[in-house]
Parts: C-alpha cells; structure tokens; sequence
C-alpha cells in the first residue's frame, strides 16, 4: 500500500494538476488575512468553505491524473480497484489535512486575529476545515470517471453538489419542514452553524463534536457508497 | 503441451446487447494464442476477463496453477506516463510488492530483453509508440509472468516497429512465455501464432488450417496446343479457367496442391506445355482475411 501511496502521490506531483487550486487557496489565505485584526472563528469558517470547493478540485484532479490506460495497469499490479481507489482517497485525505493544518496555523503565526487564538478556538478551525475537505472529498469521488464517463459531467456535477451542499445551508427552515429529509443533505451547514459561535466561547459543547462526527459519518458512508458502486460497476 | 488455463463458458452482456456466449477454450504453457473478430466482436472483453479486469456474466475460469501470473498490456498505450522507464518499471513492480532487489535484477535482464537500456533515464511520454509498446509490455513482464495478455500490440506501429515488436513476441515465445493477444495483421498471425481463435456472432471457435503450411496450394497457368492432351489432363487438375487463344492454343487455370505441383510440372512439360505462371496462393486465410 506504501508503495502505491508513493507512486499515486509522486505522478500527482508531476502532472501539475495541483498548482491551480493549492494556488488559489494560498492566494485566498493572504488577501483574507491582508487585513488585521481578523475575528477568529468567522475566518476560520471563510477559509474551511474555500477548502470545502477547492478539495473538490483536488479529488477531480487527483483521480485523473493518471490516463485511463495506465489506470487499468497500476490497478492490476495493485491487485485490486478497491486498494487502487482507497490510496487516492488516503492521499486526498492527507492533502485536506495538511491544508486544514495550514488554514489554522498561519494566521496564527502572523498575528492576523484581534486576540491570541486559545486552543479551543484552533481545535474548532481545524475540525470545521477538515471536517468540510473530507465531505467535499467524499461528494467530488462520486462524480469522477470511476463513476461518471463524461468528463464534462465530471466537473458540472462536483460545483453542482458542492454549491448545493452550501446554499442547503441558508434554506435550512425550508428543508426542515421535509421530514427526514436533512439527515440525507450534505451536512456543510452544520460546521457553519457551529463556527458562527462568538469568539468569546469558552468551552466546546458536546454536541459540536457530535455535529463533526456526523459530518465524518456521513462522508464515510458516501465513501461507502463511492466503493459500492465501483464494484459494480466492474460487472 | 500442459494446459495452464481453462475459459470455460464465458458469457457476457454489456447493457443488454449479447458479446459474448459459452465462450470456451484452454490456454497451455509456451502457446500463442491469437483471438481474432470484427471490431466490437468482444476480442478485448474477453482479454479483460482473462486478466481478471472485468468480471463475466456467467462461467468460470481455472487456472491449473495457483500462483499463475498473469501480465495485461491494453489496446491504448498510455500517452502521459511522466516517469522513465526504469522509474515507472520501479514502481509498478514496488506496488505488486516486489523488493528492490528483485526489481534491480529484473528490470536490468527486461532492459537487455527490449533493447532499451539507451532509453533507460528518458521519460516515457518522450518515446515513439513501438517503445511505448515495449515499455507496457515490459511492466506485464515484471514478476515473472506466466501468461502476457497483449490487446493488439501492433496497432498503430509503423512497419519497422511492427517488426521489431514481432521479433520480441518471438523471443518471448522461445523463452517459454503464454501469450493471448488480439490483432489484425496478417504478418503476426502467420509466423507466430500456434492457435487462431475467431469470435463470429458471439461464440469463440477455433479457425482450423489457418497455418499456410496446411493450406498448401498453387495457381499454375499453362498453355496446350494438343486438344487430345488437355482431354487427358482434366480429370486430374482443378481446372478454374479455359479459353481458347488466338494462335489455337488453350490457356488453362488450375489450382493444385503444392505437394503435387512437381509432378503436375513435370507431366505438363513432357506434354510439350508452356507454363505461364506458377503463383503460391493460401486460399483459406484469403477467405479469412477477406472476412475480417
């Protein structure tokens, strides 16, 4: 698994394919901390939905970067797709976690918050960016070409979910009144919800780190989801 | 020969549409087998079978050995593999679980094999398509294949390639390997491949006489002057064409087996006959390839 890790992660570096996004949020991160003071949570809550749109450009990026070709080969040296496509999702995920790492450390280190931020404070910033980078992951892989065979397809789908996933967010009272019906939405609103606390919180709810684990749950079961149709897909 | 593998009764539908049906067949240590069919017959779907790409409808396949390798190059050659042979070689054999030491050796002996120790630090998306071609096959080779299955490893190459590329399948073949390919040319088919496997309305039959050496006959054309004599000669030659010329003599098209062909030469001439032309002809693979 290591050495398939290293291969699909070295030919992504190769292809270039990360350079628009990785520079984009770069670019995002700098003009949104230009300015100080910056208030804690808010910004965090900025660039978690900025990496929420951007690791679907990863995902897309990362499950095409090999030819269709060289796909079938490395799939059969791996001996199956399930190891094949489980190493793209490993490092899609260490590539929402290195960046959700960095969203909550360097404004940090520059000062760009009116006050020190306490560990409360980065422990939500980084759970509400990586909680958000793994759903967005979870959501793109369901419209690559493992699934989807049209390209164009592809991209008009992950912008369609992800841009849904937030505006589901603002027409929560609408949706509520469908019973059930929000347990089956992408769960983006809940980490707004959450980062739309005050930065004077003093310790974390219990039921924040239910809301995150549902964000998890559900990211996983779409991942699940991901597997089981690529499966049968193959028959 | 001992039978490494048995397809047996493979049948696949892709949305709806029947490809393939009870398609059955062994495949045995040292054989070349050639699959061949019309585009869209379901040559390439019952390779992906083999190499366990796609799973059939129905049926079964046994491998006589448990630990059979088995080494898949597709129809299409990957065209951006952004590594150098010797990297990409690495990493296919690393990720198949093979250890540095073993993939050091194996990839120098592949190098030699191929010819392309040259070529060994450029990258490949830099190569021409018949190196390209090797390269794929090389990675199908790393762990001491058993079986190579080759989606038509000469499309696209030009002449020179085409025959570098045979002159490889054929050292591949001498050293002992399987072989199960798809393809077209007329050339692979008739100086390397032990047994012919036509896909015709879903169903794999075996195309029989397809070697020239069983398809063994001549076109004579021959010219008498003696009605008599060509009376004589006519129930012994499969006559094809006659026409009286205008010097009075017959000018006479018969096709005859090339073992007889001496002795029909002989007669004729003793019968004061003027042979025209004397063309070797493979009746059955014209049909054949007229065919596909």
């Amino acid at each position: 698994m290591t050495s398939l890790l290293r291969y699909q992660f070295i030919n992504y570096l190769r292809t270039y394919q990360y350079v628009p996004p990785f520079s984009i949020f770069i670019l995002c991160l700098v003009v949104n901390y230009s300015f100080v003071p910056n208030p804690i949570l808010d910004s965090y809550s900025f660039t978690a939905i900025i990496l929420f749109f951007l690791m679907g450009w990863f995902t897309i990026t990362l499950f095409h970067a090999e030819d269709e070709e060289q796909k079938v080969i490395t799939t059969l040296h791996a001996k199956s797709r399930t190891q094949y496509n489980l190493g793209i999702f490993m490092i899609c995920v260490l590539i929402g976690f290195f960046l959700s790492c960095v969203s909550v450390i360097y404004p940090t280190l520059i000062g760009a918050f009116g006050e020190k931020p306490r560990f409360l404070h980065q422990l939500l910033g980084f759970l509400s960016h990586f909680s958000l980078a793994v759903l967005a992951i979870a959501l793109s892989a369901i419209f690559t070409r493992e699934l989807v065979k049209n390209k164009q397809n592809t991209w008009w789908g992950v912008l369609g979910i992800l841009i849904i996933s937030v505006v589901i967010a603002t027409l929560k009272e609408t949706i509520l009144q469908v019973k059930g019906l929000i347990w089956l939405l992408p769960p983006v609103r809940l980490s707004l919800e959450m980062m739309g606390s005050e930065d004077s919180i003093t310790s974390i709810p219990n039921s924040f780190y239910w809301q995150f684990a549902w964000i998890f749950v559900y990211a996983s079961f779409i991942i699940m989801l991901f597997f089981l149709l690529s499966n049968r897909k193959r028959r | 020969m001992k039978t490494i593998m048995e397809i047996q009764d493979i049948s696949k539908q892709y949305r709806g549409k029947k490809i393939l049906e009870n398609a059955t067949f062994s495949i045995c240590a040292n054989q070349i087998i050639a699959l061949v069919g019309k585009n869209g017959s379901g040559k390439s779907t019952l390779l992906k079978i083999i190499a366990e790409l796609v799973d059939a409808d129905s049926g079964s396949i046994v491998k006589h050995r448990q630990s059979l390798k088995i080494g898949y190059v597709p129809e299409v050659t990957p065209s951006h593999i952004l590594f150098t042979p010797e990297e990409y070689l690495f990493h296919m054999g690393s990720i198949r679980g093979m250890t540095k030491k073993q993939l050091q050796l194996k990839i120098n002996e592949l190098f030699e094999l191929f010819h392309l120790q040259e070529a060994r630090n450029i990258r490949i998306a830099n190569f021409s398509k018949g190196m390209k071609q090797k390269v794929m096959i090389m990675q199908a080779m790393l762990e001491d294949t058993d079986l190579l299955i080759l989606d038509e490893p000469l499309s696209g190459l030009d002449p020179k390639a085409q025959s570098d590329l045979e002159e490889t399948l054929s050292i591949l073949k001498d050293k002992g390997f399987s072989i199960v390919l798809t393809c077209h040319e007329t050339k692979l088919l008739q100086h390397l491949v032990d047994t012919v496997l036509v896909i015709q309305n879903n169903k794999v039959v075996q195309a029989d006489s397809f070697h020239k050496n069983e398809i063994p006959k001549n076109k004579l054309i021959f010219e008498i002057s003696n009605d008599e004599l060509l009376d004589n000669l006519l129930p012994f030659l499969e006559i094809q064409h006659q026409s009286l010329l205008n010097n009075g003599c017959h000018e006479v098209i018969t096709i005859i087996k090339t073992e007889d062909t001496d002795q029909v030469l002989l007669d004729l001439l003793q019968k004061k006959a003027s042979i025209r032309q004397l063309t070797p002809i493979n009746q059955k693979e014209e049909q054949f390839y007229t065919h596909f």
